[in-house]
């Protein structure tokens, strides 16, 4: 009894489903054509002769071109990194420091080739031992800041010069402002 | 009662004698006159006469002397006869002729020159008491003029005041003369310069060893500030500390057996000891703060350096034993080169105000402040001569950087470096 | 009367104990060695009282009792009052001139005040041919121009005076520097009747100013030597010694020289005297 009671239910229930199935196919059926065939040989023909044609060349002038491109990015960064400035007798970035030094990151990561040595300055105000020990400070802290922007700690070296290579010796408040700061000075 | 009555006769006959014989007591407490009139005669041949000898020698000793701050010159012109008699004997002096004119002390002298060979005669008498009081004799050559003349300075402090002068030494300092800052070396009295370092990069800050013919000093020449030692008379030169960072301000201890300095291998400038082999010996201080220039107490257990650690630069002393560290300068926003009297008493130190450094001199207990100079430009870089009579230092002034000398109690300042020369960082020798 | 007061001497002797006499003898031989201490040289004295601050006139004779006075006046100071005194009466006199434009109104009075005399001389002569008012007018102003004249010729005279007292002055001033006119010589404590200065103060200056030391001679303030000094009534040192030596040698050679250059004090003492000369370095100008 059981065996035979299940029988017919099964095959009451594939009946069920296979009206279904069938109610559910019938649709998309007058549209697939139409919709599908068309694109796909469309882009078959558009793929394949670009695929042949540039293979080929692939090797050596896309290998040119990624060079082309390192060296753009990295001639980029060698003229984009910009010096930062700090305040009288302060190794703390200033704001504007670090939006400048975000950029500088950028220009770094984007050319892996290059190296970079920060050289830290100072105005000539101040002693000349305390401004060579400030200056290192101030190339220290460009220095981590920019390690922990993701440039690889490896590549960043630092100087100090304290106030002996300024970059206007003139004694005012605007040439003591440019001399104190953290030069970048990009290494392949 | 015989013995009471004899004991009254003797008070009696003491108080009368006490009495009438009891002197007049007189307290002078200062000199009438705080400077001693010095005539100094000019050097006579004893033979042909040579040009320009009497003269350079008269030029230097005048100098030297004059900045002793000691004496006020007899006028020569008030000069009598015996200035013109070569009397190297205190016998043949005619003390009454220097007498009249006010002099109290008296410098004769002659040379001979024969041969290629000058001997100079000198002699210092005490006019008032009518003897000699120091006589030398000097041989040499003709280019020995100078230091004849600056070791006869030395001569009559060292019988004067009972301690020799500094005038026979030497000072090293930093001139941007070819463009680049290098070491050079010259007299006290600014003749006689001579560059020793071909390095064309930045040298800087040297010091004397105090026992030897050695500097030592801070140079970029490959590439970091790496600490250099240099004889002075063979011109080896070697490379002391190279630790990654600075290696700057080095100074030699008294008995010149280890060199402090700033290292900031660590990633941060700390004082070290280095043994003149260039091995650490001691790390002095740790904190997070900027720690440099450091300057040896005389007796060699104390250092006095500039530190950032309390906010503003200031000098503190580190006991190089106990490592223990106080302050010193309080007043002031930025206190930095303290240096160390050889005497102990005082330490110089150059204060910023505005934006011009002036020296100031201060007690090593940190009492007593005083201001050694004044007026336009920033003084820096004071160091002590080797007797701790005179301070030298560099003066940035209306776009040059000159060095100038003065006494340690701030008078008496002159420039003893020549135009143009842009120099700095001097560092006096000890005797040479 | 002898018995009795035995008696009573010997009561007092049984009422004090038997040492007392010689007790009473130490104590009294006690008391009397303070003294004689007092006078030792162990015996640290108090320097003598400093006199106040002042130059003495070397040309002053030195005297012990001084009269009461001044250091600082010159025993010459007869001369320049002679010379003084005449001119200092005529420089009343100018003053009774102003007196004669009194007869002028008193309108004219301002006028002559000011010097214009030559622009006056020339304006009247066009204007005197016209009236008799104008006549007045013009005695007037010749009264005027007189007056000026006599006060011009007043205030030449006083110039004149004025320049002979300056020079006066100028001639005083060289010689003394006392604030007080024909102040005596003496000393500001001067109780005694002796014109001159006092003869400590004298001598005190004269040594004074023979001792040259430079405070770049000695690395140390703390020095002092005793040297007595016996000069003659001739005012020449006989005899000196240090009683005490500082041990510096710059120091004690400096006042060798002082001592030496001090050899004739220039003026007679009253007696031979001795000095005894402390010397040190307590006001000593110094910089560190």
């Amino acid at each position: 009894m059981m065996p035979k009671l299940n029988l017919t239910r099964l095959v009451v229930m594939l009946f069920v489903l296979t009206l279904l199935a069938a109610g559910c196919a019938k649709k998309p059926l007058t549209e697939e054509p139409l919709v599908t065939e068309q694109p796909t040989q469309e882009q078959v023909l558009q793929q394949q002769p670009a695929v042949i044609e540039e293979q080929p060349v692939d090797e050596a002038a896309a290998e040119a071109a990624r060079i082309a491109a390192a060296e753009a990015a990295a001639n980029k960064a060698v003229s984009g990194l910009l010096r930062i400035y700090f305040d009288f007798d302060q190794y703390v970035l200033t704001d504007a420091a670090r939006q400048q030094l975000a950029r500088n990151a950028s220009l770094l990561k984007a050319a892996p080739t290059i190296n970079v040595q920060i050289e830290g300055h100072c105005d000539e105000r101040g002693s000349d031992e305390y401004n060579l020990a400030l200056g290192e400070k101030r190339a220290m802290a460009t220095k981590s800041h920019l390690v922990s922007l993701g440039v690889s700690i490896g590549r960043v070296s630092i100087i100090s010069y304290g106030e002996e290579i300024p970059l206007d010796p003139a004694k005012t408040e605007a040439a003591w402002a440019k001399n104190r700061r953290a030069e970048f000075n990009a290494r392949r | 009662m015989k013995i009471v009555r004899a004991i009254l006769a003797a008070a009696v006959l003491y108080f009368f004698y006490a009495g009438s014989a009891a002197a007049v007591r007189i307290e002078i407490s200062a000199p009438g006159e705080q400077i001693i009139p010095l005539a100094i005669t000019s050097l006579l041949p004893m033979g042909a006469v040579q040009a320009g000898v009497a003269e350079e020698f008269q030029q230097v000793l005048e100098n030297d002397l004059d900045l002793s701050g000691l004496f006020d010159l007899v006028d020569p012109e008030a000069f009598l006869g015996d200035a013109q008699k070569l009397t190297l004997h205190s016998t043949q002096v005619d003390f009454g002729q220097w007498r009249m004119l006010g002099a109290e002390v008296l410098i004769k002298g002659g040379y001979r020159f024969e041969a290629g060979k000058l001997t100079v005669e000198l002699r210092l008498y005490d006019v008032i008491s009518r003897r000699l009081l120091t006589g030398r004799r000097y041989i040499g050559t003709l280019a020995d003029v100078r230091r004849i003349a600056h070791t006869f300075a030395d001569q009559i402090l060292l019988s004067l005041t009972g301690e020799s002068g500094p005038f026979n030494s030497r000072i090293a300092y930093i001139s941007k003369r070819t463009g680049r800052k290098e070491l050079y070396l010259m007299d006290v009295d600014g003749h006689q310069r001579l560059r020793l370092t071909d390095h064309r990069s930045i040298v800087l800050n040297p010091d004397f060893s105090p026992t030897r013919k050695e500097l030592i000093f801070t140079s970029y020449d490959k590439g970091n500030p790496d600490l250099y030692r240099k004889e002075i008379y063979t011109g080896r030169e070697s490379r002391l500390s190279l630790k990654p960072g600075l290696n700057i301000g080095g100074r030699y201890s008294p008995d010149g057996r280890e060199v402090a300095l700033t290292l900031s291998k660590d990633k941060n400038s700390e004082l070290y000891l280095l043994g003149t082999d260039g091995t650490i010996h001691r790390r002095l201080t740790n904190h997070y703060g900027i720690d440099v220039d450091p300057s040896w107490s005389p007796d060699g257990h104390r250092i006095a350096f500039v530190s950032d650690r309390r906010g503003n630069p200031n000098i503190f002393i580190v006991d190089i034993h106990t490592l223990e560290v106080n302050r010193l300068t309080y007043a002031g926003k930025y206190n930095a080169t303290p240096a160390w009297s050889p005497k102990g008493k005082r330490i110089v130190f150059a204060r910023l105000e505005g934006s011009e450094f002036n020296l100031f001199s201060i007690r090593s207990d940190g009492s007593d402040e005083r201001q050694l100079t004044f007026g336009p430009g920033s003084k820096e870089h004071p160091r002590w001569s080797p007797d701790g009579r005179f301070l030298i230092y560099s003066l940035d002034r209306g776009g040059e950087k000159s060095i100038w000398i003065m006494r340690a109690d701030g008078t008496g300042a002159r420039k003893i470096s020549s135009k143009g020369g842009h120099d700095t960082h001097p560092a006096w020798s000890a005797r040479w | 009367m002898d018995s009795s007061r035995k008696q009573r001497w010997q009561q007092l002797q049984s009422v004090f104990e038997p040492g007392f006499r010689r007790m009473l003898l130490v104590s009294f031989l006690l008391h009397l060695l303070l003294p004689v201490l007092y006078h030792t040289p162990w015996f640290p004295k108090k320097d003598p009282v400093k006199p106040p601050v002042y130059r003495v006139n070397l040309v002053n004779k030195p005297v012990k009792k001084p009269q009461a006075g001044r250091p600082e006046a010159a025993p010459v100071k007869k001369k320049p009052p002679k010379k003084v005194v005449p001119p200092k009466a005529k420089p009343v006199k100018p003053k009774p001139i102003p007196p004669k434009p009194k007869p002028v109104t008193v309108k004219a009075k301002p006028k002559p005040a000011s010097k214009p005399t030559p622009r006056t001389v020339s304006k009247p002569e066009p204007t005197s041919a016209v009236s008799k008012a104008q006549e007045n007018a013009l005695q007037k102003r010749l009264e005027e121009l007189r007056t000026a004249q006599a006060k011009k010729r007043a205030e030449q005279e006083r110039k004149d005076h004025l320049d002979a007292l300056r020079a006066a002055v100028a001639a005083e001033s060289q010689q003394v520097k006392s604030p007080v006119a024909d102040a005596p010589v003496g000393s500001v404590t001067g109780k005694g009747d002796e014109i001159g200065v006092d003869e400590r103060d004298y001598v005190r200056e004269f040594i004074t100013r023979q001792w040259r030391l430079s405070q770049y001679q000695l690395a140390t303030r703390q020095l002092e030597a005793v040297v007595l000094l016996v000069y003659s009534a001739e005012g020449k040192l006989r005899h000196y010694r240090f009683e005490e030596k500082s041990g510096n040698e710059i120091f004690d050679s400096s006042l060798l020289r002082a001592i030496l250059k001090s050899k004739d004090l220039g003026q007679p003492l009253q007696e031979q005297t001795d000095f005894t000369v402390i010397f040190n370095l307590k006001d000593m100008l110094d910089r560190p």
